[in-house]
């Protein structure tokens, strides 16, 4: 047995976005990964500081195309606190709804690239096309598939009625249905299993030290949500389950992902329900916004997402700064590359549902 | 003179040759057709194979600066080579009996195992890290099932030399004849076990899903074909064309070669290779994942050696 030293990345089949890891192996096993990161960053920090207010919506929605609805969402928030806003009622609920509408579609890519790269063409498909649901619904609701510009600064930008509620529920009466027979199929398929099991193992006292949050801090054990711990939107007031396994392995992040998005739909189902009537910004007018500091997070499909905004007298904000979860989750997959294979390299990287757009911004 | 002639058609237009990589090309491209229908895609038009290689014929060859020019160049050669050699060595009840001359089971045995050592070959010759680990496991995966496959062959060729008063027969045109004859080992329980391991064989010999493990695109990013462009990548394409029909038709003579003779029996063969292309290989191919190289051997040291080893001694008491 040899050793050699592979690239896996900056472009890789198994990645959805750049990023280069220095693989020494002996045989098929690693020895020492080196990860290199730096091939998408944009300057978007500081490029915030170069806009108003306003403009940064739109902006901090383009940092990420999978989270694209948590950065401003968080954006918002923060504005909002620094301004004293209170946001309506309904549009807390509606916030809700974005976000788990993207929570579900987020998830189910996760899952689905994981049997992509298990070599489970027919169950990527599968999960792939319950996924195009979700994007025809956010097509439907907000009229675009990636970037739903849901959010404003003191509300949000779109409504629903009666005739959109009623597709939106049929259509999530198809997910929930597809998603029993496919969280059955990850449970029970012997290639997942095989493949998936005991592979890429963070125990909950390493997922604690690397301060992992969402899904991967979930399956270690770590019973951590946002939506939980400091409730935002709408969620102090629905019946949000945090899922957790004990075994912090591949698996049991692909589960919770599942379980999560099986949540979502329920979760929508509650805000449709107790959607109050009212409008759905604070003010019809731009709201001023003084000179201020303020913190906001919330849970984005990958985990915490949080904001840091300074105003000053001028329009434009003085510093804006956010921490991601995959930068967070990031520190961890050292720990579980140690002694991986080679082929499961893949499989564990994409475990961790890795935003590099998000953590380069 | 003339016996040479018929050969060198044999080997170069009919049953191997060009038949059999159109036959070889028509099977994929029904392949690939039928995995996109069960995947609920459209799926690329029934003549993509064709139209891949005729692309690849018109493109240029690259070579690493890294690699070592003549066997990275060679390698393919040798392989589609090898595999037009054992297209003419399998028979096709009713049709064709290949030339004792030619070579015989045994020397089929020898061509199969050609596509893998060429992957190798070419694989450390790129240079390629990729083709490295692609080397290591396609030999892995090799030792893994040669020895399953050789037993397996030996166990139908005591079968027939039993039933024909000598101890083993490795002429296949000896073994078809006597199915022909007696009926098809398909139905005789003693080559069961045997048959059960052939049908773990061929998938990792064509390199299909679950053994895709040496190519595996997400992995290893197709391992040592990922240095390959133009005409010697379109030589991989043959080699693999051909040795689909190969390994296919080698599985039908060994346990049902039952068909008519003449143009009937052709059509019958036809109608066989689809219907195992597709049951046997799209249809595996698209329900269920890929195997790490480390299960797949301790798969085929388990399952495939025991049963072959079982069919072989029951055959050799009986």
């Amino acid at each position: 047995m040899s050793n050699f030293t592979i690239p896996v990345g900056p472009l890789h089949v198994a990645l959805e976005e750049p990023m280069y890891f220095r693989v020494d192996v002996h045989g098929e096993t690693v020895a020492n990964v080196d990860i290199h990161a730096g091939h998408v960053h944009r300057g978007i920090e500081y490029l915030a500081t170069k806009r108003n207010i306003f403009q940064n919506v739109v902006l901090t929605e383009r940092i990420c195309s999978l989270c694209s609805n948590s950065h401003p969402q968080a954006y918002s928030m923060a504005i909002e606190k620094i301004a004293g806003i209170v946001v309506p009622e309904r549009a807390e609920y509606l916030r809700a709804i974005a976000d788990e509408v993207k929570r579900v579609a987020s998830h189910l890519f996760n899952v689905a690239i994981l049997a992509h790269l298990v070599g489970f063409e027919s169950l990527f498909m599968h999960v792939m096309e319950i996924r195009e649901r979700m994007q025809d619904v956010k097509e439907s609701l907000f009229g675009n598939r990636m970037d739903i510009g849901a959010n404003t600064i003191g509300g949000v930008r779109y409504d629903i009625d009666a005739e959109r509620i009623g597709y939106l529920e049929q259509q999530l009466a198809w997910i929930e249905n597809a998603l029993i027979e496919v969280v059955a199929l990850y449970r029970s398929n012997g290639s997942i299993l095989g493949r998936t099991r005991g592979i890429g193992v963070l125990s909950h006292a390493d997922a604690l030290e690397c301060g992992t949050v969402g899904p991967v801090a979930r399956a270690s054990g770590i019973r951590y949500d946002v939506r939980v711990k400091a409730p935002y939107a709408a969620y102090d007031r629905l019946e949000v389950p945090v899922h957790t396994l004990p075994d912090g392995d591949v698996w049991s992040r692909a589960m919770v992902r599942l379980a999560e998005a099986q949540t979502a739909i329920d979760l929508i189902r509650q805000c449709v329900r107790d959607l109050p009537d009212g409008p759905t910004t604070a003010t019809t007018e731009r709201p001023s916004i003084p000179a201020g500091e303020a913190i906001a997070k919330c849970e984005a499909p990958r985990g915490e997402l949080i904001y840091y905004v300074r105003v000053g007298e001028s329009p434009k904000p003085e510093r804006v700064k956010w921490r991601v979860p995959s930068f967070m989750n990031w520190d961890a997959l050292r720990i579980m590359l140690r002694q991986a294979k080679i082929a499961d390299i893949a499989i564990i990287v994409n475990s961790i549902d890795p935003c590099i757009s998000c953590t380069e911004r | 003179m003339l016996a040479n002639y018929s050969a060198l058609f044999a080997v170069l237009a009919f049953p191997g040759g060009l038949f059999a990589l159109a036959i070889g090309l028509a099977l994929k491209g029904a392949d690939r057709r039928l995995a996109a229908r069960l995947q609920r895609r459209v799926g690329p038009p029934l003549a993509q194979p064709f139209f891949d290689l005729v692309k690849l014929a018109r493109k240029r060859t690259m070579v690493p600066d890294i690699a070592a020019k003549p066997v990275f160049l060679g390698a393919p050669l040798i392989g589609a080579a090898s595999m037009l050699l054992a297209a003419a060595l399998v028979p096709i009840a009713g049709v064709y009996t290949p030339d004792p001359a030619l070579g015989d089971l045994l020397v089929l045995l020898y061509l199969l195992t050609v596509p893998a050592v060429v992957l190798m070959v070419s694989g450390s010759a790129s240079g390629s890290p990729f083709g490295a680990i692609g080397f290591s496991r396609e030999m892995a995966l090799m030792l893994a099932y040669e020895g399953p496959l050789v037993l397996v062959v030996a166990a139908v060729a005591m079968r027939t030399g039993a039933g024909m008063g000598a101890r083993v027969s490795f002429s296949l045109s000896e073994i078809v004849a006597y199915q022909q004859a007696h009926g098809a080992f398909l139905f005789d329980p003693m080559l069961w076990p045997a048959l059960l391991a052939f049908l773990a064989f061929y998938p990792a010999n064509l390199g299909i899903v679950p053994f895709d493990i040496p190519e595996a695109e997400t992995e290893v990013l197709e391992g040592p074909l990922l240095e390959y462009s133009g005409p010697a990548l379109g030589l991989f394409k043959v080699m693999s064309a051909l040795k689909a029909v190969v390994v296919l038709s080698l599985g039908i003579a060994l346990f049902f070669p039952m068909a008519p003779a003449g143009l009937a029996g052709l059509a019958v063969q036809l109608a066989k290779l689809l219907l195992l292309m597709l049951l046997g290989v799209t249809v595996l191919r698209v329900s269920c994942g890929r195997m790490r190289i480390d299960q797949a051997f301790r798969f085929f040291l388990k399952w495939p050696l025991a049963l072959s080893l079982l069919s072989l001694v029951i055959v050799s008491f009986a």
